[in-house]
């Protein structure tokens, strides 16, 4: 499998080229063109892991992509502008935010971090983990940035895309002056990261960014 | 007249330079960024009444179109769309057709003709509109992507091609099409993906990298939420 990131940084694309027969599974809704030879299936993966899943915001199904009888090409796109990172899983494995996650090889396992603290942290992050050995494909909404964490470093929950497994973190407020103090500040929740190893952040925020052109369009009338 | 596509593919403008009083330039109404004060500019519904109707209910275009006229050599206009992405120029030939999805329509100079065309009972499944602009004569055209544009050329590259319906900008007229679902009977109700279209033939198909119909989708939660009664 290779993948190519086209339209760098704000309008981009992968172009994941699969060898026959291999595979990649993607996040529903982000396949925009494929060749003709691939063979989309749509899986639950289970009732269990489905609604965990759907626990993790993100939707209850996945596509897997098949290249039939020759190579084949799939393009995946994410509905937000935005910059996109390929990352190795195997020697190092991965944390993702939810609303990160484009695609991964079929021999990566990807799950909603059932145990262990920011399960649920509030701000709609949810973490997915991964494990096993290939290639991951993650989105940010605004550039991407990798941050080499050595020591401690303090990341708003909505700008968080992606860390190393390795990296200790605990979900909290962002100020020490107390929760109203915090909640004034429009910081919201943050990760508080402890050890070594890499943070992927994103320059914008979903939540804020919805926030502020939900309020300007009509309400929806109940 | 010389044209030129700035600032692809993030957010694109094309910067007219007229080389001769009288060349034109037609544009989606509120397309123009900027003009030189002596250009003419008349605001008109191109081909009557009766067709420019049929372009703004049929082909998702405005009901009014502005024709700019240069009057004196050297005069400028720039044009932009109004969501972010790409602007593609094509120079058409005579006999030479280009399909548009409705929407993507900027600006062309005078010697190109456009109406629609009905799609048949695919387009109606489409949700992007029963009906394709067509645009054919000779001269210079300019459509917008929302995103980038991601260019294919079937029948050299790739013997056929698979592109999700919100993602069709233009193709060629050498190319053809049906409506499909992807994936079985589930998939089309839990993949995501909703319906695609199927190329095949020979021509070159133009993508956009993102869909207005997921930002919609995106910002939909965010709406809030007022009780009558």
């Amino acid at each position: 499998m290779q993948v190519n990131v086209l339209y760098r940084p704000s309008q981009t694309v992968a172009q994941v080229w699969l060898q026959p027969q291999e595979s990649i599974m993607a996040e529903s809704g982000a396949m925009m063109g494929m060749s003709m030879n691939v063979d989309m299936q749509t899986q639950a993966g289970g009732v269990m892991k489905g609604l965990k899943r759907l626990f993790g915001g993100e939707s209850f199904f996945r596509n897997t992509f098949t290249a039939q009888g020759g190579q084949g090409e799939v393009l995946l796109t994410t509905p937000l502008c935005g910059d996109m990172a390929v990352l190795e899983v195997g020697a190092r494995q991965w944390q993702i935010s939810n609303s990160s996650f484009i695609a991964s090889s079929v021999t990566v396992d990807v799950s909603t971090q059932a145990s262990g603290r920011g399960f649920f942290s509030g701000a709609g992050l949810f973490i997915l983990g991964t494990q096993g050995q290939g290639q991951l494909l993650v989105g940010s909404f605004g550039a991407i940035e990798a941050v080499n964490v050595n020591g401690e470093l303090i990341i708003d929950t909505g700008h968080l895309v992606c860390w190393d497994a390795n990296l200790q973190y605990t979900v909290g407020k962002s100020s020490n002056a107390g929760w109203i103090a915090s909640y004034l500040s429009g910081e919201g929740l943050v990760c508080h990261f402890r050890g070594q190893g890499q943070v992927y952040v994103q320059t914008r925020n979903a939540q804020e960014y919805g926030s502020t052109v939900g309020r300007l369009l009509p309400p929806v009338q109940r | 007249m010389h044209a030129e596509v700035k600032h692809n593919p993030d957010f694109a403008a094309v910067q007219i330079q007229f080389h001769q009083p009288g060349e034109q330039v037609v544009a989606e109404a509120g397309a123009m960024v900027a003009r030189d004060t002596a250009v003419q500019m008349e605001t008109n519904m191109r081909g009557g009444l009766g067709s420019a109707l049929k372009r703004k209910l049929l082909g998702g275009e405005s009901l009014f179109q502005n024709t700019f006229t240069c009057t004196q050599p050297g005069q400028t206009i720039w044009i932009a769309p109004a969501p972010e992405g790409a602007i593609t120029q094509i120079d058409l030939q005579p006999g030479q057709e280009l399909y548009l999805q409705s929407g993507a329509y900027l600006a062309s100079s005078s010697g190109v003709q456009l109406d629609t065309k009905w799609q048949g009972a695919k387009g109606f499944f489409s949700g992007e509109g029963l009906f394709l602009l067509r645009a054919y004569g000779q001269g210079s055209l300019w459509f917008s992507s929302y995103g980038g544009i991601h260019v294919v050329d079937i029948g050299q590259q790739y013997p056929g091609y698979i592109c999700d319906t919100s993602h069709m900008v233009a193709f060629t007229q050498g190319l053809s099409y049906n409506i499909d679902k992807v994936g079985g009977l589930k998939s089309l109700f839990l993949s995501g993906e909703g319906l695609v279209c199927r190329f095949g033939g020979q021509g070159r198909l133009w993508m956009q990298t993102r869909n207005p119909g997921a930002l919609a989708s995106f910002l939909q939660p965010f709406r809030t939420v007022q009780r009558s009664g």
